[in-house]
């Protein structure tokens, strides 16, 4: 079990005709002892080669990586301690389970066969793969090879677990029991695990807390719920929560936010939060609004353009006018979600309400200048 | 299934065993038609070696009487004195050749394998080059390395009178100088095309799983032995069977590294090459039979390896 910490990490690639790509920039995390860390964002933000790194399978451009204070740049992957989980598994085709699992130990460590043997029946039997023991890899189901991967990973009994996009080729049932299933592990062990995903489900559920990603600049670093409600920029803002946030470009004016298609009263408090940036985005998350019976001061009138039914909740789809609906329909789109048992029909004209409360207020680089006002405080919100 | 692939029935859904009759005899001419053309190709393929087969238990009046396919009929055209003859002639030579050609093959395989193990799944400067050199060396034709050769293994290593010690042991001989020349040629010849055979399957193999074995704390040299080694076993039968055939078949190395047929270290091309020729005419029926004891080395190799090579060479 180890502190880890990365301390302004850099990975350069020089392609062949001499031009740099960034992959990592600047990356500055510290992973607490026991803690599992979730490195989430879109393809190519730079999180994998994050994890790389810290396995040791690349370089370092520049920065440090240190596990308990030691810096590991340039200490070799074998003797880092640490395991990794791959997204294709990369068992060993030709190798039993037991051989794939006891392979680490016999390679890394002095331990005698017995002692290897007893190790690799108990965690196969503490993973459910005790009697696949005998069998070659190509004789599982993916969700079984998931399993052999998992238990040569904790057979190790390494400082560090990485994984790499590990549940990705799972179905989506097998994903949700594998993702609790991993915490349940991680809980029990109380080793570091830093966990790649790009799924934000997976993100927000697994870890104690997240770091979300892009252009290979960390973005924010925080607890799932801090992140989801206390977005830095409206980049995390637009990642975390499925569906995403609604993004409306809007300018203050005389304490109204006006946009092409509506107009928003905001109050004087709210307004005085803001000083005197232009070039503003409001943001609302989908759960926040409701359709209401009467317009008020804060209500749009909008046209629902889409319902998706989803059984506990109903996803609507609004747009400004009439003219805007369907795919041609390019003007500003607001994403709803309200519960199941309404009936909502397509085409209908709709007040929606926006409470002030939940709005989210980006500059114009993208910077939050206002987060949303909670009753608590997301660090009274742990679990 | 019917109802997919015939049109028909859509039309006339009242009668769809009248479909499935048709279908079934479809079906049924397909099979004719494909074991039609199977057999035709057997006969094509056959026709050559039964025709050698016959031709070399006949003596040498009933070639000239008899249709080259034709068995020998009567007790006076049947022979098997051209495969005694063939067998004493050849069989020193089937002995050289094993010796050099087995050795070869060998180290063919296991140097290719390692060259493409090193330059596929490591990382290193100058890998590109290195891989350069090696498709250049599949490219050498033998005509250009006949004096090279020659001069190299006549004049600048000599063997037979640097290595004078150990020709005096039990077992060996004057002639293995020369087998040994040839083992080092063929193998020296054989790893560029070999290596290429090998990193393209190494291409193939998971990234993920070589770094898998990276962070399980397996070397270089373990990661091969215990993961890449296992797991080309298909390869090896495929480049077993090529190089075997290749090298057992070689025929202008033997003539100029050994130079004479009379060489006590005489390959069993060399010797074939001359066998049944005479003043009078060339007599068939012992090239026949000299040709089969000749090719039978191969086909063992094939019907040894046969099961993993087909693992190989599956796509």
């Amino acid at each position: 079990m180890a502190r880890t910490e990365l301390d302004n990490v850099t990975k350069v690639f020089t392609e062949g005709d001499g031009t740099r790509i960034v992959a990592v920039d600047d990356l500055s995390i510290d992973i607490e002892d026991g803690e599992f860390l979730v490195l989430v964002g879109p393809s190519g933000c730079g999180k994998s080669t994050t994890l790389r790194m810290i396995a040791g399978l690349e370089t370092i451009t520049s920065g440090e990586i240190r596990f308990d204070g030691r810096v590991v740049n340039d200490i070799p992957a074998k003797d880092r301690d640490i395991a990794m989980v791959f997204q294709s598994y990369a068992l060993y085709p030709h190798m039993t389970v037991r051989e794939n699992m006891s392979f680490g130990l016999e390679e890394s460590t002095d331990l005698s066969d017995d002692v290897i043997e007893e190790s690799v029946e108990e965690t196969a039997k503490m993973m459910g793969i005790g009697n696949l023991l005998d069998r070659k890899p190509g004789e599982l189901s993916g969700g079984q090879q998931q399993r052999v991967a998992l238990g040569r990973a904790i057979v190790r009994e390494p400082e560090v677990f990485l994984m790499d996009e590990p549940l990705s080729n799972l179905d989506a049932k097998l994903r949700s029991e594998m993702r609790t299933e991993l915490q349940r592990l991680q809980e029990q062990f109380e080793t570091t695990t830093i966990y790649v995903t790009h799924d934000q489900t997976e993100a927000m559920t697994m870890g104690d807390r997240i770091a979300i990603l892009d252009a290979g600049e960390l973005q924010q670093v925080g607890t799932p719920i801090e992140c989801y409600h206390q977005p830095a920029n409206q980049f995390v803002a637009g990642f975390i929560g499925e569906p995403s946030m609604n993004f409306l470009s809007v300018s203050l004016e005389n304490g109204r936010f006006v946009g092409d298609q509506f107009e928003y009263p905001i109050s004087r408090e709210f307004e005085s939060d803001l000083g005197e940036a232009a070039g503003l985005t409001m943001g609302i998350r989908p759960e926040d609004i409701s359709l209401v019976d009467t317009a008020g001061e804060q209500t749009l009138s909008m046209v629902v353009d889409v319902v998706e039914p989803m059984g506990d909740q109903n996803v609507v789809y609004l747009t400004f006018s009439a003219e805007d609906v369907g795919p041609a329909g390019s003007k500003d789109t607001v994403v709803a979600t309200v519960d199941g048992m309404d009936s909502i029909e397509t085409g209908r004209s709709v007040n929606v309400h926006i409470p002030e409360d939940a709005i989210q207020v980006f500059d114009s680089s993208g910077v939050a200048i206002r987060n949303r006002k909670l009753e608590r405080s997301p660090a009274e919100m742990q679990f | 299934m019917s109802e997919q692939t015939d049109p028909a029935t859509e039309s006339e859904p009242l009668e769809p065993e009248a479909s499935g009759e048709s279908f079934r005899e479809r079906f049924r001419l397909r099979t004719v038609a494909l074991y039609t053309a199977l057999a035709a190709l057997v006969v094509f393929y056959l026709i050559p070696i039964q025709s050698g087969l016959v031709t070399s238990f006949k003596t040498s009046s009933a070639v000239r009487e008899t249709a080259p396919f034709i068995p020998p009929l009567s007790a006076d055209a049947f022979t098997l004195d051209k495969w005694q003859f063939a067998f004493d002639a050849l069989s020193d030579g089937v002995i050289n050749s094993l010796l050099f050609t087995i050795p070869s093959t060998i180290l063919c395989a296991i140097f290719g394998s390692m060259a493409a193990y090193g330059l596929t799944l490591t990382n290193w400067r100058g890998q590109t080059f290195i891989f350069a050199l090696f498709i250049a060396g599949i490219f050498i034709p033998y005509q250009a390395v006949i004096i090279p050769l020659s001069e190299f293994w006549n004049v600048w290593i000599d063997f037979e009178s640097r290595l004078g010690l150990l020709w005096g042991l039990p077992l060996l001989e004057r002639r293995h100088a020369t087998i040994l020349e040839l083992i080092v040629t063929h193998t020296a010849y054989g790893i560029p095309i070999v290596t290429v055979l090998f990193r393209a399957q190494y291409k193939s193999m998971s990234q993920e799983m070589m770094e898998a074995a990276k962070l399980d704390g397996a070397s270089l040299w373990r990661t091969y032995r215990k993961i890449i080694l296992p797991l080309s076993v298909p390869m090896f039968a495929v480049v077993f069977i090529f190089q075997f055939t290749q090298i057992w078949n070689e025929f202008l190395f033997s003539l100029i590294i050994i130079q004479s047929v009379s060489d006590p270290a005489a390959s069993v091309t060399l010797i074939l090459s001359g066998l049944g020729q005479a003043l009078e005419g060339v007599d068939f029926p012992l090239r026949m039979a000299g040709a089969f004891i000749a090719a039978l080395p191969t086909l063992i190799v094939y019907v040894l390896f046969a099961d993993k090579f087909a693992e190989g060479v599956r796509v």
